[in-house]
């Protein structure tokens, strides 16, 4: 592959360019230019009308978290601890004890990631071994009067269903 | 230092101390030999095949590092093809039907076949055929959890079993992949030095059920520290963590190797003694038992001290030197008598020819050193003629034998410092919190006269005040470390050669003489 | 003193101190609506009162609601509490009692009695508003210094070397423009305006004063602390300068007095360059004699430009988006309603000065009432103009801040003085 030189002509040089109040008024009607447009017509605008027209999620978006289940139902974490020990932010607070579903040896008795302090980086999909945790809800706002309650338990985690099927899911990132 | 040989290790010429093995001398110089079954406690087996090296130009020209003694010149390969293909198939060996649950494995982190597949392996498994099944999670007894499949057959366990505690509970049955280790039918494993099993096994095989799933090894943090279990005063490891939003937590002790002392091992109760460091602790400092701040049982306390006319300083066999230095400080200066009196931590008949000691206490021998007593006439004299006790972590109705004590007790004012709350805490007029041993540092002398230094392992987010914090608070008058160390070397005098610095890390022992510790 | 000159007194203090609060309001809705729309936004516009968003004007209603109830606190490090209070109330009190000087119409003549339009009928004029605006500065200092901070001491340094750069050219500029005018007077200056250059060209300051306009113009976006010369908050540097330590009321008197100066740096660019309260080609005895033609044509012209403005409204009073049964068309067509009684009203006060001959003194406060909106649209233009100039140009470097204010701007209004003068005095 070449590489591509492309050579900036240097601004700012000439009479005129140095006089500034010639540039400042071409900056102006620019502005003007904008603000115009948006004045006779502000359906030109480029925004969205959030919240009540919402963005497109793609399945590679990074939402909330929630916890998987094998088919059975049974949660498909072994608590090994490596989605907490990868989390730059420590947001995710695990407890382990002993399985009760026959499944293996190990579970977690508490599972809590505080979202106020996960900054969705998403380590703790990519650290999972058993692909237990994932970001898919494509639930990108949490919001709350209370703080408590923006530290999702283990209950809330497994409720949450994706938002994407397992192929859509498996082709993010290809 | 003893004799040392010259040898090669790939190409390079180094010397070693002759007379140990492969494995044990290149350790010393930080060349590490892989290996599963060998250790230094339990002697070379030879059947992991995992440290073999190669002799250059000898016969036979493949040798078990474990069972070969450093020579004069030998040249000794490490890092050839040969090597590495040898390596890279006893851990293919190991892994077959090994079930690779690390995330649910307690040893992940600490695991020998982890760190020698990342280091020597590397490789994906080949195989395609079904894994043999075996026993997993099975009770072996005194806290011991076994899992036939992670175990490679080293046969640590079964050897310590064996030599060391001579009880032989452990064995191998059947072979090739069937083979396991087990328990003999209904005798399950039974002796008081079980749990160290779990430290010899190499991998996730043997784990301890009072560990099991409380930490991944990885966040823990590994203090150095001396067990006050018993006398002998073992070295440990204290494995600590503070957890997001909880407070600094013991969460296992490990035997620390110390060639002078115990060796490779520690006892069961002694390994679960850490239980004792995080519960029933005296949290607070309080004054006619309720909760207050320290200034206002500071105050209390000295007045009271300060009335006495005979006050008695009752000090904790477990205390450090410097803590019992200071206590003596502010004895001498109140005009109080001081007792060391601690029949009631010597548990008769309880040790044996091993670790386990009668005493139950740490620093008996500190007494001595310092000269304080410790016999029951002079206490109880002392009790007698007493007004007001003052107490320094010394459990002293810890046993029945104590009881007698009891309606003497109750008619004196007490002031109890202690880092525990029993009987005497909850009666006393003030009681002050203060840290235990795996908080603060100090300086101890066991029952084989070995007297040995440990630093502190664990910081609360709310510390406790030092005994010797709160001495000075009393009014002791010796309580700065320089006045400390003075009369630390007044007392043993052997002390005021030695640096600081240059103080063993095994410990020192005082039987021996005093021109062995001075350094050329 | 009659009841009428007391009436008269207190509706020009009234007009003095409430206009330039009524233009907080409208500048920070042009501001934060003029960002928007510059930027192809919206700016703010869900605020509502019963569903009515009044184009987005209730957002300021909110944040005055805010700014009020917020804890008003006073670091615990500030040792001179006295000064670190005082501070916003001199930033707002100096910027208010500026604008007192400015004559907002001319003079108004009732029963043979004239009444400057004036809130204070000073002589001074223009000495007093340069007075004003330099005590300003001391608010800024003070409250750079009084905050005990870092940030806030380098705003309040960089606030004062800015002064003192811009204060020069500033008081250069006037001085050539007073050559011109021969008065410091501002309501002469506005009445001097009114005359016609050669005929037919207004005689403005701008028209006058070319040079005098651009060296004026920014020197006075630097006496506001405005974008590109807002060093004193710096907030990419300085985070926000000398106002760092304040909140709630404290801090939301400097935003107020910002946009309290930015509207008196706009009436008094007004009345000296821009004719003040005339209406061009319009001399205030002209409007006298013909009240009715006026009158008609607006009568005319109304309607028109209700027509219009309310079709933009139906337009741009709309969901972008699908929504059922849309409560901004409802909104819309409320406005509309409004605007046409609006200009009914009008009308009809219109037609009774058309039917009804008034008398001299109706005809004379119908004038002045042209006036005084000929000069707050004046005004406001000159107010946005601040706020186009504030979402284009970035902010300068310290450095050229200082080069343009000492190296281009005072020697350029020295020249500007000795060509003045020589052309005055080649004249006379």
């Amino acid at each position: 592959m070449t590489v591509k030189i492309k050579t900036l002509e240097r601004q700012g040089s000439t009479f005129i360019e140095k006089l500034y109040l010639v540039e400042v008024f071409r900056g102006m009607r620019t502005t003007f230019g904008h603000f115009w447009r948006i004045l006779l017509d502000n359906s030109k605008s480029y925004v969205r009308h959030y919240p009540e027209v919402k963005p497109e999620i793609t399945p590679r978006w990074r939402g909330r978290h929630r916890l998987t289940t094998h088919e059975d139902g049974t949660m498909k974490c072994v608590a090994c601890f490596m989605c907490q020990t990868n989390c730059p932010s420590h947001c995710i607070s695990i407890e382990a004890g002993e399985r009760v579903d026959g499944k293996s040896e190990k579970m977690p008795i508490r599972f809590e990631i505080d979202l106020l302090e996960c900054i969705y980086c998403g380590y703790c999909v990519e650290a999972c071994p058993m692909d237990a945790i994932r970001m898919d809800t494509g639930i990108y706002s949490v919001i709350s009067s209370e703080r408590s309650s923006v530290v999702k338990g283990m209950d809330e985690l497994l409720a949450t269903p994706g938002a994407f099927s397992e192929e859509d899911y498996k082709k993010r990132g290809l | 230092m003893a004799e040392t040989v010259k040898l090669f290790v790939n190409g390079q010429e180094v010397e070693v101390e002759s007379g140990k093995n492969l494995i044990d001398a290149f350790k010393v110089i930080g060349v590490e030999i892989p290996h599963f079954c060998y250790h230094p406690a339990l002697g070379a087996d030879g059947n992991c095949r995992m440290c073999l090296v190669g002799i250059e130009d000898g016969r036979p020209p493949l040798v078990p590092a474990c069972k070969t003694p450093v020579a004069e010149g030998l040249k000794v390969q490490l890092d050839t093809e040969k090597i590495k293909k040898i390596q890279h198939d006893v851990m293919e060996l190991e892994l077959i039907n090994h079930p690779t649950d690390c995330p649910v494995c307690d040893q992940a982190g600490e695991c020998t076949l982890q760190d020698y597949y990342m280091t020597y392996d590397h490789q994906a498994s080949r195989m395609r055929v079904p894994q043999v099944l075996k026993g997993k999670k099975m009770d072996f007894g005194c806290g011991v959890i076994h899992d036939q499949e992670r175990c490679v057959l080293c046969a640590r366990c079964v050897r310590f079993t064996r030599l060391i505690t001579k009880t032989g509970e452990l064995g191998i049955v059947n072979r090739s992949d069937e083979a396991r280790v087990t328990t003999f039918p209904g005798r399950k494993l039974d002796n008081r030095y079980a749990l160290n099993v779990v430290d010899l096994c190499p991998v996730g095989a043997m784990t301890s059920k009072d560990f099991r799933f409380k930490q991944r090894a990885w966040f823990l943090s590994r203090s150095s520290g001396i067990c006050h279990g018993c006398a002998k005063g073992c070295n440990i490891f204290i494995d600590h963590n503070r957890e997001k939003g909880g407070d600094d937590r013991i969460y296992r002790f490990r035997a620390r190797h110390n060639g002078l002392v115990n060796g490779y091992f520690i006892c069961d109760a002694g390994r679960l003694s850490y239980h004792q460091e995080n519960e029933g602790r005296l949290g607070t400092t309080r004054l006619a038992g309720k909760d207050c701040t320290i200034d206002e049982a500071v105050e209390t306390a000295r007045r009271k001290i300060e009335n006495a006319r005979k006050p008695l300083f009752l000090i904790s066999p477990n205390c450090t030197l410097e803590q019992m230095i200071a206590i003596k400080g502010l004895a001498t200066a109140r005009k109080g008598r001081v007792s060391g009196y601690s029949d009631s931590y010597i548990m008769e008949g309880d040790g044996d020819d091993f670790l386990i000691r009668d005493d139950k206490s740490a620093n008996r021998a500190g007494f001595a050193a310092l000269g304080i007593d410790t016999t029951l006439e002079a206490f109880r004299l002392a009790l007698n003629e007493a007004d007001l006790l003052v107490n320094f972590n010394n459990d002293l109705l810890r046993s029945e034998a104590s009881g007698t004590f009891t309606e003497k007790l109750s008619a004196l004012t007490v002031i109890a410092v202690s880092s525990h709350d029993n009987t005497l805490t909850r009666k006393a007029t003030v009681a002050f919190s203060v840290s235990s041993y795996s908080e603060y540092g100090g300086t101890i002398i066991n029952q084989d006269q070995i007297l040995q230094r440990f630093t502190a392992a664990v910081v609360k987010n709310d510390p406790v005040p030092n005994m010797i914090e709160v001495v000075r608070l009393l009014g002791g008058p010796v309580t700065d470390d320089v006045t400390i160390t003075k009369a630390m070397q007044d007392a043993i005098p052997v002390l005021a050669g030695i640096e600081a610095t240059a103080f063993p890390t095994a410990g020192l022992n005082l039987k021996e003489k005093e021109t062995d510790h001075v350094t050329a | 003193m009659s009841q009428l000159d007391i009436l008269m007194v207190v509706l020009r203090v009234a007009f003095g101190a409430f206009i330039p609060i009524c233009f907080i309001a409208i500048g920070v809705w042009m501001e934060r609506r003029g960002a928007g729309f510059i930027q192809d936004r919206l700016g703010p516009n869900r605020c509502n009162i019963f569903g009515f968003r009044a184009g987005g004007l209730v957002q300021n209603l909110a944040d005055g609601v805010k700014l009020i109830f917020k804890e008003d606190m006073i670091a615990g490090h500030i040792q001179h509490k006295f000064y670190f209070v005082l501070a916003p109330v001199l930033v707002f009190f100096t910027a208010l009692v500026s604008f007192a000087v400015i004559p907002f119409a001319d003079t108004l003549i009732l029963g043979g009695k004239s009444y400057i339009m004036q809130t204070v009928p000073l002589d001074i004029g223009i000495l007093w508003f340069l007075a004003c605006t330099g005590f300003a500065v001391y608010g800024i200092i003070l409250a750079g210094w009084s905050s005990h901070n870092k940030y806030g001491i380098l705003g309040g340094l960089r606030s004062a070397a800015q002064v003192i750069a811009y204060e020069i050219p500033m008081g250069l500029a006037i001085v050539s423009l007073l050559v011109v005018y021969g008065t410091v007077n501002l309501s002469e200056i506005a009445r001097f305006q009114g005359q016609l250059l050669f005929g037919f060209i207004p005689m403005w300051g701008v028209i006058l004063q070319p040079l005098g306009v651009v060296i004026f113009i920014v020197a006075a976006f630097a006496e506001t602390n405005r974008t590109p010369f807002d060093f004193a908050e710096g907030e990419s540097e300085i985070v926000a300068g000398f106002h760092i330590e304040y909140s709630s009321m404290k801090f939301g008197m400097f935003f107020l007095g910002e946009y309290v100066a930015m509207f008196v740096s706009s009436a008094i660019i007004v009345t000296l360059f821009f004719g003040g309260y005339q209406i061009p080609w319009l001399a205030t005895e002209t409007m006298v004699a013909y009240a009715q033609p006026i009158a008609i044509v607006l009568m005319l012209l109304l309607p028109v430009i209700t027509y219009y403005f309310t079709n933009w409204i139906r337009k741009n009073n709309v969901s972008h988006y699908n929504r059922q049964n849309d409560p901004l068309v409802r909104e819309a067509n409320v406005y509309i309603k409004i605007c046409w009684i609006l200009a009914a009203a009008v009308e009809l006060i219109l037609l009774t000065l058309v039917v009804i001959n008034p008398s001299a003194d109706g005809v004379r406060i119908f004038v002045v009432l042209l006036q005084m909106a000929s000069f707050l649209l004046k005004a406001t233009i000159m107010c946005f103009v601040y706020v186009w100039v504030r979402w284009t140009l970035p902010r300068f470097r310290y450095d050229q801040l200082q080069k343009l204010g000492w190296q281009i701007l005072l020697p350029m209004s020295l020249v500007n003085i000795f060509i003045t003068s020589a052309v005055v005095v080649a004249l006379s």
